[in-house]
């Protein structure tokens, strides 16, 4: 019987199923370990739209009160809304209740530094051993600070840092028709304002009330956006964009209504920033290859790393780089926003490639570097896995390895993909090549040794 | 004072120095047990005394009730009494007072109410404890949890009910000063200077939270501390003090003169029981034996239980309503029929007003009109395991007056009597003896003593 994980407590937080799994009691004594790593000060609480997170909220300010931090309660806000609050309130860090893309039964803590970024690895360790040890900071009655409600500010310095890197005015004088699906998640309280008053945009929306239920799988992919497609070509939009509950992802309809490979969306966003802005790229390995093309393309090298956007980001604060992000999950980073994966940053860059070149979203993805993918996960049994790499290893002598994350075996014109998910007991592999035939052939292999 | 052992978990509840023994897990898993032993339907009502602390265990309490699928109403800072009302104005399965009460700031609590704002009982409360120790709670899945609404329309719910049970329009002419204690009696007597025109006049009145000008303790010496030597120089007819949570009371009279803790239930069963004929006041073994004298004069009996809230909450229970004139302990806790049976210090101000008014008479006045009897209290450390031995020796020595051994040892003369008993929340022996008249210095001497050669 596969085992379901349930919950989940490690180097990244804690993640679960609310209700037996993930408690109010266990939401408590993370935050009583992240108030005692960070120090009291003041400590940025945000969440998504999950019916779960009003119940969490209240379990984390009271354990980040009793460390003697001081609760800057946001509301229902964008994970990386929240992030970049963090850094310009000088607080202490943040904590933002977002299972991201999962379920709704799901819910997690999201732990930032006091710049609103991921704690590095060695920082997390060191949390979860704090965790673990159980034995908090206890503030007496007199250090007991507040709980302070802020956020509307919050969204206004979000959306003028994404707004300084695009030419607002030539965007708004185009008038673009766009229709947008929230899931009724915590981008519905910015998105609609963003791309209307900000941006100028006729707008068509679905799913942007926070107080209602997911109205489809979180996650947004090709198979869950078939209600934002038929938007697009009702309204004939001239894009649709899909958020995850979060409003860190993001996900792309084009002008037809057929969603974009999430690949694409950042190889575009790629394209259009790479010209305007210095430095590298860094992105995961599981991302397509149409990345060093692209950086090629401008002379500039890309740094892969393990797949997970607390490891991106990682790479991205030691090396020098102008974007970076991961492909088959729809997270783009653009640091001079800020270190996080943005669903804005996305939305205002596309809209601006469309409004300088005066192409169609279909257009514009077409001149891209043609590259067949294949996405899938295999079940495995624990204790198969080194089997697994290793004859995967023998067959393809002639590949270059990477074992930094799974195994990544690479050629010229192709490479393929295997790792354990973080999160389920799952392999997931990837194939790339510049043929479909190839591609085909190398995925067929892959999934008859593995089976 | 606190000592290195804070934490406090009995049937009335969780108690403790918050960061020094009472923690934020340890509230989590309280509520979370009183969550799961209360059945979701009705709404959870909730309100906190203005200690900082509150803030914190507000949020945890908060989390808790909804994770186990509770409507959870928050009344902010509000008074025990507010609470309680609010539970069976607004038809509450029960509620939550975030409060120490009349301990130091540092201190705080949870004390759990039923429907109608009642106490839990005995039985009751010991299920409670059990979910609490089992640690197993009911957790409801995502889509079933809890909601949380703010309510500050509670107060003057309240006050509206008080004005029902009391003449303000004619107790409102009293200049009274009153110590707050940087406690909950502040929101409410400035709420009923603006609607009644009554004329309090209040010190400590911020409720900030982080430190009170003193302990919030209804007994003499606190009242002679700040309140006393306010009264007379400011004109008022009497000075009255509350504790955090506003359900004691203790008063100073008009001519600035601390009147003993003791005073409050006496003074008030001689209000009350001539308009209740026969019906029993309620008391503990270590109040005062005033009572007896004065339940005597109108043909009532007193009936004494041990020390402590929840002793006197089941004596109540094992009565009809309409039987009882009172019950209260002589730390100025006071419920009354005519409000419900709630401890509450605001009531018992009003009554004791509502006194003054009916006798026409100055505070000094009516209090010199009762015997004077002379209390002495004190308290020595011991080791638990002598008790026993130290109880059945003193019961052999003092074997000459009527004896009550239902909590430690009570032994009463015509004009005497003692009680030696251990205190629930500390390890130390409490020594009271009393005698109408002269203080039973000799008494009480050889019980400290007797006491002392037991250590």
């Amino acid at each position: 019987m596969a085992r379901e994980h349930l919950l989940k407590i490690g180097v990244s937080g804690v993640r679960g199923v609310v209700g037996d799994f993930l408690t109010p009691g266990l939401a408590l004594s993370f935050a009583q370990a992240f108030g005692t790593y960070v120090g009291r000060g003041r400590v940025v609480l945000g969440r998504d739209s999950r019916t779960s997170g009003p119940m969490l909220q209240h379990a984390v300010a009271s354990g980040l009160l009793s460390t003697g931090c001081e609760v800057i309660d946001v509301g229902v806000l964008p994970t990386p809304t929240l992030q970049l609050y963090v850094a310009h309130t000088g607080a202490q860090g943040g904590i933002s209740l977002t299972a991201s893309h999962n379920p709704p039964e799901y819910n997690a803590l999201k732990l930032f530094n006091k710049e609103g970024q991921f704690f590095n690895h060695y920082e997390r360790s060191e949390l979860i051993d704090l965790y673990h040890q159980g034995r908090f900071d206890e503030a007496m009655n007199h250090e007991i600070r507040h709980v302070r409600k802020e956020g509307d500010a919050a969204l206004n310095i979000h959306t003028s840092k994404v707004l300084a890197h695009v030419d607002v005015e030539l965007i708004r004088s185009k008038k673009f028709r766009v229709a947008l699906d929230s899931v009724n998640g915590a981008g519905s309280v910015m998105s609609p304002g963003f791309l209307t008053s900000d941006l100028g945009c006729d707008l068509h929306a679905i799913s942007i009330d926070p107080a209602k239920i997911f109205p489809r799988v979180a996650e947004p992919r090709p198979d869950t956006l078939d209600d934002l497609s038929e938007l697009v070509t009702r309204t004939a939009s001239a894009i649709g964009f899909a958020q995850d509950p979060d409003g860190d992802r993001l996900a792309v309809v084009d002008e037809h209504g057929n969603v974009l490979d999430n690949d694409d969306v950042l190889a575009l966003v790629t394209k259009h920033v790479l010209p305007r802005f210095p430095g590298d790229v860094v992105v995961n390995l599981t991302t397509s290859s149409v990345m060093d093309d692209l950086a090629a393309a401008e002379g500039r090298k890309v740094w892969r790393t393990p797949v997970g956007e607390a490891n991106v980001v990682e790479m991205m604060l030691a090396v020098k780089c102008a974007i970076g992000g991961e492909g088959s999950n729809g997270g783009i980073i653009f640091p001079a926003v800020h270190y996080c994966r943005d669903s804005y940053t996305g939305m205002a860059f596309l809209l601006e490639m469309m409004a300088q070149t005066g192409k169609t979203v279909s257009q514009l993805v077409d001149e891209l570097p043609r590259y067949f993918r294949k996405l899938g996960k295999v079940t495995f049994g624990h204790g198969r896995l080194g089997n697994l790499m290793q004859a995967l290893e023998e067959n393809f002598p002639d590949a270059t390895t990477d074992r930094s994350d799974g195994l990544k075996l690479s050629w010229a014109d192709a490479w393929i993909h295997v790792r354990a998910s973080n999160t389920e007991p799952l392999l997931r592999l990837a194939a790339e090549a510049k043929s479909l035939n190839r591609m085909e052939d190398l995925y067929g292999q892959v999934t008859r040794l593995l089976s | 004072m606190t000592t290195g052992q804070t934490l406090r978990i009995s049937q009335v509840g969780l108690r403790g120095v918050v960061g020094r023994g009472l923690s934020a897990s340890h509230i989590m898993d309280f509520a979370s047990a009183f969550g799961t032993f209360m059945e979701p339907g009705r709404p959870i009502l909730l309100g906190r005394d203005p200690r900082a602390s509150g803030r914190m265990i507000r949020e945890g309490v908060v989390s808790a009730l909804m994770a186990c699928g509770h409507q959870v109403v928050d009344l902010g800072v509000a008074s025990s009494p507010v609470i309680q009302h609010a539970i069976g104005r607004l038809d509450g399965a029960g509620g939550i007072s975030i409060s120490a009460s009349h301990n130091a700031s540092d201190w705080n609590a949870l004390r759990f109410f039923g429907p109608s704002g009642v106490y839990l009982s005995s039985s009751e409360a010991s299920e409670l404890l059990d979910i609490y120790h089992l640690k197993k709670f009911r957790y409801h899945d995502w889509d079933k949890l809890g909601s949380l609404r703010e309510d500050d329309t509670q107060l003057d719910a309240y006050l509206d009910d008080l004005a029902r049970a009391y003449p303000l329009d004619r107790l409102r002419r009293f200049k009274v000063v009153v110590d707050c204690c940087n406690g909950t009696s502040s929101l409410i007597l400035r709420r009923m200077n603006e609607r009644f025109g009554c004329d309090f006049i209040l010190i400590n009145e911020k409720i900030g939270g982080a430190a009170f000008a003193h302990e919030p303790n209804t007994s003499c010496a606190t009242v002679s501390l700040q309140l006393a030597p306010l009264v007379k120089p400011l004109g008022a007819d009497a000075g009255f003090l509350f504790d955090a949570d506003s359900d004691r009371v203790a008063f100073a009279t008009e001519a600035g003169v601390p009147v003993s803790e003791e005073m409050v239930l006496p003074l008030l069963a001689d209000y009350l029981l001539p308009k209740s004929t026969g019906k029993l006041v309620i008391t503990n073994l270590s109040s005062s034996a005033l009572l007896e004298e004065i339940a005597s004069r109108h043909n009532s009996k007193v009936l004494r239980v041990p020390v402590g809230r929840q002793a006197a909450i089941d004596a109540l229970s094992s009565y009809r309503p309409d039987q009882i004139a009172l019950a209260g302990e002589g730390t100025g806790a006071v419920m009354m029929p005519q409000f419900r049976f709630v401890y509450d210090g605001i009531a018992s101000m009003l009554a004791i007003l509502s006194v003054l008014d009916e006798r026409r008479q100055s505070l000094s006045r009516i209090m010199a009109s009762y015997p004077p009897y002379s209390i002495l209290k004190g308290e020595l450390p011991i080791t638990s395991s002598r008790i026993p031995a130290l109880l059945m020796d003193l019961r052999h020595r003092y074997s000459d007056g009527a004896i009550d051994a239902t909590d430690g040892l009570r032994v009463a003369w015509p004009d005497k009597w003692f009680h030696v008993r251990v205190s629930q929340t500390e390890p130390i022996i409490r020594v009271i003896a009393e005698q109408r008249g002269d203080p039973p210095a000799e008494l009480f001497e050889s019980l400290m003593d007797q006491v002392r050669s037991l250590r």
